[in-house]
């Protein structure tokens, strides 16, 4: 099982302070209107599922961890992020509810939910 | 008026393992071969753009342009190396091109070389990775081949595609690669053997994914006024088109598709001025059986949803009506990175000119689409007979 380091379903993103602009990170510069300031913030880990694999030939970085599930998930707030899938069930496809229960070195970590 | 030019040299080593040669003596022998086959004396060469994506990581050899040039007694000339991950090779071609076209030169030298399989495959996957923007999807664990597993998940359910339909994909291909002499891997291959190959990314499995080679492909380009009857048949450059597309993956609007060779693409028929339905053959960038169904729809060559079908059904094969990747593309052939581009026009000059040995018949205009990280770099051309 991963480590939970934190149980409180919030994914970390940028907001842009000029025209509100969300994105997953990390940026520099708006992506809309180039503006510098890209302020930290949280957003609900709750979204959708848009596609997902089983990585079975880890990079050397990753080999503890093999074999993993890594997915696309489309949140609700509309921002898509890059993620780790924690105990996908066989059938699971895209259009599946997500919620986020964790996080690992950053990287956020969805389950399947009802939600 | 911009002048028009020509590939007037080719060269290749065979893809695939070949532990006896360093990637610069790949380089050497690919592009020797392209200078003696174009006639033309090398003084006439003006300038040098070499393709590669990971010497460094993998060889702890750089500045293989100026290495690669001084081996090969060139002029002092620019040479430059350029890295657009998988794309590099065609990305050098289109430099160098663009360098002949202006006015900067008479004719300049091609190179693409790529040096691999001395690396645990595990390395090789790490290095491959620098291709991804590793700030936004590097620290998730993704690889190349997952990537295009989530595209072929979300593919299959949307246009309810088979697994047998995919594997008619790789069966051509490997079937291709047995005709090509400088292919890794040609093979005979039954659905079964696919299906129970062991899965690398879900649902995509051994078969499904190109090898890891070494190798280089070269080529000499000229403008006309160089063209003469001493060299071999020249094959016209009709265009060459390079675009970018997002750099993350959760930049692409549609996993399913990809915004750079779409757009490589419409560029390139709009600089070729020649339909679509002229193209008589296709070299592609399937480094997963998956991505060839994506390219040739991407390309506008391919109705949506219908890439599958297509190739179950042996319209691309060649005798088709679309023979895609005759040469057995990076599935059989081999994908050693920064050759791979020039490798695709390579195999299209030798289609063109009607000498390759997996022949389309009576092919006037070839397409080679040669595609970068996760489709964040993309070059289509499109070549035309020497009378056509």
């Amino acid at each position: 099982m991963p480590k939970r380091e934190t149980e409180d379903c919030q994914v970390k993103a940028l907001r842009c302070e000029k025209c509100g602009t969300l994105d997953p990170g990390p940026r520099e510069l708006c992506p809309k209107c180039h503006s510098p300031e890209m302020t930290d913030i949280s957003v609900p880990g709750v979204g959708t599922l848009l596609s997902w694999t089983t990585i079975r030939r880890p990079p050397t970085a990753f080999r503890e961890d093999g074999p993993y599930h890594i997915v696309v998930v489309d949140l609700d707030v509309k921002l898509r992020v890059t993620a780790r899938l924690d105990a996908p069930s066989p059938g699971v496809s895209p259009g599946a509810r997500v919620r986020c229960v964790g996080t690992k070195n950053n990287v956020p970590i969805f389950q399947e939910t009802d939600a | 008026m911009t002048r028009r030019v020509n590939v007037i040299g080719i060269g290749s080593t065979r893809f695939g393992p070949q532990p006896d040669k360093g990637i610069v003596q790949l380089a050497i022998e690919a592009a020797e071969a392209a200078i003696r086959e174009s006639g033309i004396e090398r003084e006439r060469i003006g300038a040098l753009y070499f393709g590669n994506f990971i010497s460094g990581p993998l060889t702890g050899q750089e500045v293989l342009a100026g290495i690669v040039a001084d081996n090969l007694g060139l002029p002092n000339i620019p040479c430059t190396k350029v890295e657009g991950a998988c794309a590099s090779g065609g990305i050098a071609f289109r430099h160098a091109k663009l360098a002949v076209e202006s006015g900067q030169c008479d004719a300049a030298l091609v190179v693409g070389a790529e040096k691999m399989t001395q690396a645990p495959s595990a390395t090789i996957t790490a290095a491959l990775n620098c291709a991804m923007d590793n700030r936004s999807d590097g620290d998730s664990g993704l690889t190349f081949p997952g990537f295009f597993g989530m595209a072929w998940r979300l593919y299959e359910q949307r246009y309810t595609l088979t697994r047998a339909q995919v594997s008619s994909v790789v069966r051509k291909n490997k079937a291709n690669g047995l005709l090509n002499p400088l292919a890794q891997m040609g093979r005979l291959l039954s659905d079964e053997e696919i299906e129970q190959s062991p899965f690398i990314c879900d649902p995509m499995r051994l078969f499904d994914c190109c090898p890891t080679s070494d190798g280089a492909a070269a080529l000499v380009l000229a403008a006309d006024e160089l063209v003469t009857t001493a060299g071999a048949v020249p094959v016209r450059i009709l265009a060459s088109a390079q675009t970018r597309g997002a750099a993350r993956i959760a930049g692409h609007p549609d996993l399913c598709s990809f915004d750079a060779t779409v757009s490589a693409a419409n560029l390139a028929f709009k600089e070729a001025r020649i339909d679509r339905s002229h193209i008589d053959i296709v070299e592609l960038h399937d480094c997963f059986s998956i991505a060839e169904i994506l390219d040739s729809e991407d390309l506008g060559l391919v109705p949506r949803g219908q890439g599958a079908h297509w190739a179950k059904e042996g319209r691309t094969a060649v005798g088709g009506d679309l023979p895609i990747n005759p040469s057995g593309g990076l599935l059989a052939k081999g994908h050693p990175v920064g050759a791979t581009g020039v490798g695709q026009i390579y195999e299209t000059v030798l289609q063109l000119r009607g000498d390759h040995s997996n022949q389309v018949k009576d092919a006037a205009f070839g397409l080679t689409h040669n595609l970068g990280g996760t489709g964040v770099a993309c070059t289509v051309n499109i070549f035309g007979r020497h009378d056509a």
